[in-house]
């Protein structure tokens, strides 16, 4: 099988799709359009045993075209795996597209997981065509969730409701009742969530952060748009969960946007290991910074390092050939990915990353032309003087060798 | 060059191939009188009729031309019925009757599947009350769909919603109690992809426990098992696709020999079009996918002539002018490019059609309107003479179909076929209209634009790890909704002449009682603990044929006979992994 999609020249879009991570050009960041409202952060899902996605795609596309921030969770995904991704990534309401049945006692268990782990100022809303009655939408809306859409909803309508019920200001939960938070993942996100606004009301939490020893050892991974980086990374998370059964790991994980505007947050929803009580992750857009990063990931950095982690990873947006992103962040590790379909040995030349990674990982090395890149990427390396190691690996390969390398070389 | 590459050359040379012929039929005067003594014998070849009104009819409408030219393009080009490249039908006759008949081949084949497996059971055997031929269609539920045992964490609420609870192969057994498995008029179709394997083995080790082995050899029907349009839009994918691509040619394998009676995969573009694909997008990438398919059977070593003959299509038909001739072309281009590319004997160039109207066409409002829509739909599968047909019940939007529109449903089928005269007396009525040769032209060149994009992202594999369909469904997707929105695509009932009072439905919802979910949890723990003595030893079986690269599917034959549906998905995930959802 051969993959054309991976190319370091980031300016083309992966395929024409809308929701290619490689669409936006980013442009640097003013001070003044920091100062502008943050977008409303939502997440979607489909419940468990189905995929019918195709409404929440629909959706999705509308509220990233009308500025909001979607954190894509998938489809067949249990309410746990809901309510821990809504928590942990701070959203304002969580969306849920149901067409299998069972919607009733789906939604009422998301919104019952909520008040447990004290998130219920995190909203439910969401649809399911025909399926969702009028009685049973009556009951699920006693249950506490915000609003159902019936069928036939002009996307107009929902996007309005999530503007007015989840734009204006958080809806009173546990801060109205004037109870702390308790749950530690719980604070964490409200902390980022604040590092990212800078939004005093929400910096109030900051204080009290927990702050554990030196901070884990943070791991940043980047590379070119389809390397492999976010499976490696949920490769390296089953590998790690296995073998330290206590530990903790954290995500740090970036999708571009450009200022003002939504974007699809949708690393969580490919990978399968990382939804574990055990992984914290936390989405970032761009919101409108060239080079892989968002102009908050300095500070959520920081704020996670004291969060109690054994280790963590940041991974980038598909990066271009000059950018070298983790230049001032606290990073300890730094793994460049890359695919053999970088073109032309002279591309290799240009790739700056080259030159300031820890470990270079050749991915997709089942794809022809695996060998050559090997062979070039090893001498490109070799100029540098510094002991960088190249590792190959098919990260899609279930238990894969080259993983196990990396996993030993590099985390453990 | 890409197998895609090749077909679209094939398709263009034959479609040059075509003009050459007409060109000599009406240069070469030897060549000229040749077709036309075939013409004349097409013409008489059916004979003909006299319907109950005391017309006489031709059975075989072919077109009044006698022009050399034009008839060359008609033989070469489209094919009589029955013969290459298909366009008119598969087979030389279809749908006919005799005048005076009582009896008929209906091709009616509804889904159904609700609740536990006892039920499904009944509401079988209440569709087939007036059936000679009985061909059953089973959908499963959530829970099976995704290869989960009903106890599995979560999923309690999705027991029997949407389809049939299975978790082991005594719920098989259950689903088809009082059915002549092996019998020459019974066949039965399932709706199962991810664990298509599994549920399979547990359909022939509840054949083997009920009628003996030599059963086995005389089972008929169909599996859906196509694993590719999961992955780009049904989303029933659990394994790795290599990893799934791997347990379906060994089912492949195995059916091809032991259950020659078997369609071991059902390559559909349903489930394409109601994500939200255009006409042309599901023909595309549903023909893509088939084309994949062969190569990768072929390429392991499977024969062509033995396999190509046990595949058949599943499409979408909905109400956009492409229906009047989407399934005419698929055949087409499935014949030329199985025989050109893949050197497949007539048999295995065949492109055998599965209709089923379009649910997403039925709406909530108004819903009655539905009858009238599905009733479109079903004229427009008929004239693209598919060989069945599924008609979806106008309560499609709400839930598993009532009784009572499920008989409308299959009634308009027999109204369609049995009643009116349109397609019994003659074949042929309305193929070949102008406007309909122009939809056909323009659809093939839709097509082969996709095969050439395709192509270019390396082939379909490539090009579903590019996110390439998935993303071109998601945008047709959200344009038809923004069309819904302003009123570019006129929905009766919702964007025009809507009927405020008449709004809520007044449908009867059919839900699953907790009392019954309780019970197949209840069911399932009695077989899980009655066979825990022999269960590890059997997945270990099961582990090492697939570590050793044997033959999964007769090995799960033996699994399911002590091991539960998530138990043995279990295992297989430990062995294979997961599957990573594609946004
Ligand atoms: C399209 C479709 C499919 C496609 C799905 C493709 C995909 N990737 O999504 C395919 C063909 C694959 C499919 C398969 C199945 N389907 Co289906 N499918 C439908 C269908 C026809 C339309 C649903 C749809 O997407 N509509 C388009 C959307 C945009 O419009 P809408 O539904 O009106 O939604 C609006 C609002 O409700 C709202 N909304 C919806 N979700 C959300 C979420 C949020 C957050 C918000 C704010 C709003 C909102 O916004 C929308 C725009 O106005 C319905 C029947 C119908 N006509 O509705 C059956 C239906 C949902 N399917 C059904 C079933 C049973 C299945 C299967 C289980 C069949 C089987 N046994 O194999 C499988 C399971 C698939 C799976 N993996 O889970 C049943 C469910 C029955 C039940 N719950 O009791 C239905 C009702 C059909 C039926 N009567 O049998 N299906
Ligand atoms: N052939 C092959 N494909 C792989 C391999 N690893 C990942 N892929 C595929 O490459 C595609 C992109 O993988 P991701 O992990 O999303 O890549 P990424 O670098 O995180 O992508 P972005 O975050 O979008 O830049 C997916 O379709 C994967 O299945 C591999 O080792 N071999
Ligand atoms: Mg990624």
């Amino acid at each position: 099988m051969k993959s054309k999609s991976v190319r370091f020249p980031d300016a083309a879009p992966r395929v024409a799709g809308t929701l290619s991570k490689r669409a936006a050009t980013p442009t640097r960041v003013s001070r003044r359009t920091q100062l502008l409202k943050p977008p409303i952060r939502l997440l979607t899902a489909v419940p468990i045993c189905d995929g019918h996605d195709s409404a929440i795609n629909t959706i999705n596309l509308e509220f990233i075209h009308c500025g909001v921030e979607v954190v894509y969770l998938g489809y067949h995904r249990s309410a746990r795996d809901i309510v821990r991704a809504a928590t942990q990534e701070d959203v304002r309401a969580i969306g849920l597209s149901s067409y299998n049945g069972g919607h009733v006692e789906f939604f009422t268990e998301v919104v019952e997981l909520l008040k447990r782990q004290g998130a219920n100022d995190i909203g439910v809303f969401g649809g399911g065509g025909g399926t969702i009655t009028k009685a049973d939408a009556a009951i699920m809306q006693k249950n506490g969730v915000d609003r159902i859409f019936f069928a036939g909803t002009p996307l107009s309508e929902i996007v309005k409701f999530v503007k007015i019920a989840y734009g204006a200001h958080r809806r009173a939960g546990w801060r109205a009742r004037g109870e702390t938070i308790s749950d530690p993942d719980r604070r964490i996100a409200r902390m980022l969530t604040a590092a990212e606004t800078g939004d005093r009301d929400e910096g109030a939490y900051v204080r009290g952060a927990p702050a554990k020893g030196s901070g884990p050892i943070t791991i940043g991974i980047t590379g070119p748009g389809g390397a492999g980086k976010t499976t490696l990374i949920d490769e390296l998370v089953l590998r790690f969960l296995k073998a330290s059964p206590r530990t903790r790991l954290a995500i740090l994980s970036h999708d571009p946007s450009l200022i003002g505007q939504g974007a699809l947050l949708g690393d969580r929803a490919s990978m399968v290991y990382s939804q574990d009580d055990r992984v914290f992750m936390r989405s970032l857009a761009t919101r409108g910074q060239a080079g892989g990063l968002s102009p908050a990931s300095g500070r959520c950095l920081r704020l996670l390092k004291r969060g109690g982690f054994d280790r963590m990873f940041v991974e980038t947006v598909g990066i271009g050939q000059e950018a070298a992103p983790f230049g001032g962040e606290p990073v300890d590790r730094v793994i460049l990915v890359m695919s053999p379909d970088y073109g032309s040995r002279l591309q290799l030349q240009k790739i700056v990353m080259l030159d300031v990674a820890d470990i270079v990982v050749l991915n997709k090395s089942d794809l022809s032309g695996a060998k050559t890149a090997a062979v070039e990427i090893e001498q490109r390396l070799a100029l540098n003087g510094r002991g960088q190691k190249l590792i190959q690996t098919v990260a899609r390969r279930h238990r894969d060798t080259g993983v196990d390398e990396l996993f030993r070389l590099a985390i453990s | 060059m890409s197998v895609l590459a090749q077909v679209t050359k094939a398709v263009e040379g034959f479609n040059r191939f075509v003009e050459q012929q007409v060109s000599q039929a009406r240069s070469d005067s030897q060549f000229g009188e040749q077709l036309m003594a075939r013409w004349q014998a097409a013409r008489g070849g059916l004979g003909t009729v006299t319907i109950p009104t005391a017309l006489k009819l031709p059975r075989l409408a072919l077109p009044l031309t006698d022009e050399p030219g034009e008839v060359a393009r008609y033989l070469y080009g489209e094919g009589l019925p029955g013969e290459f490249p298909f366009v008119n039908a598969a087979y030389r006759e279809m749908y006919l009757v005799n005048a005076g008949a009582k009896n008929t081949e209906e091709p009616t084949r509804l889904f159904a599947g609700l609740a536990l497996a006892e039920d499904t059971n009944h509401r079988f055997h209440y569709l087939t009350r007036h059936q000679k031929n009985i061909r059953l269609s089973t959908a499963f539920d959530g829970p099976t769909l995704y290869g989960l045992d009903s106890d599995a964490d979560g999923v309690f609420g999705k027991i029997g919603e949407g389809g049939v609870a299975l978790d082991t192969m005594e719920d098989m057994e259950r689903l088809y109690a009082g059915f002549p498995l092996s019998g020459e008029h019974f066949s039965v179709s399932m709706t199962i992809n991810g664990p298509a394997p599994i549920i399979l083995a547990m359909y022939v080790a509840a054949a083997k426990r009920r009628f003996g082995p030599e059963v086995v050899s005389t089972l008929r029907g169909t599996i859906q098992a196509d694993i590719l349009k999961e992955v780009q839009a049904q989303n029933e994918i659990i394994f790795p696709i290599e990893a799934s691509l791997r347990f379906l040619a060994d089912m492949v394998e195995h059916t091809t020999t032991h259950l020659p009676r078997w369609y071991p995969i059902s390559i559909s573009g349903y489930h394409i079009a109601e994500a939200g694909a255009t006409p042309v997008q599901q023909a595309a990438y549903t023909l893509s996918n088939g084309f994949t398919y062969v190569e990768l059977f072929r390429d392991r070593g499977l024969e062509v002539k033995r396999f190509g003959p046990r595949l058949s299509f599943f499409l979408d038909c909905g109400l956009d002018i492409e229906y009047v001739a989407l399934a005419r072309v698929c055949r087409k281009l499935w014949a030329i490019g199985m025989r050109d590319v893949f050197g497949a004997d007539p048999p295995a160039q065949l492109f055998k059609l599965h209709t089923q109207t379009s649910g997403r066409s039925l709406i909530a409002q108004e819903s009655k309107n539905n009858l009238t829509r599905t009733a479109i739909e079903l004229v427009l599968a008929c004239l693209n003479a598919t060989n069945s047909c599924h008609s979806n019940s106008a309560d499609e939007p709400f839930t598993t179909p009532s009784e009572e529109y499920v008989r409308l449903a299959a009634n308009s089928q027999a109204i369609l076929l049995e009643e009116s005269g349109l397609f019994k007396f003659m074949m042929n009525t309305l193929a070949g209209s102008p406007g309909m040769k122009i939809v056909e032209r323009a659809v093939e060149e839709g097509i082969l634009v996709e095969f050439r994009e395709i192509d270019r992202l390396g082939g379909v594999l490539p090009a579903i790890d590019q996110r390439y369909q998935r993303s071109q469904i998601q945008a047709a997707a959200h344009r038809y909704e923004q069309q819904i929105n302003d009123g570019t695509r006129p929905i009766i009932g919702l964007n025009r002449y809507r009927d405020e009072t008449n709004a809520a439905p007044a449908v009867k919802v059919v839900r699953t009682p907790r009392r019954k979910k309780q019970l197949q949890v209840d069911r399932l723990e009695k077989f899980k603990h009655r066979n825990r003595a022999r269960t590890e030893r059997a997945l270990d079986r099961l582990a090492t044929v697939v570590e050793s690269g044997g033959n999964v599917f007769k090995e799960l034959i033996h699994t399911v006979e002590c091991c539960s549906l998530g138990q043995i998905t279990g295992r297989l995930h430990e062995c294979v992994g997961r599957h990573r959802p594609m946004v």
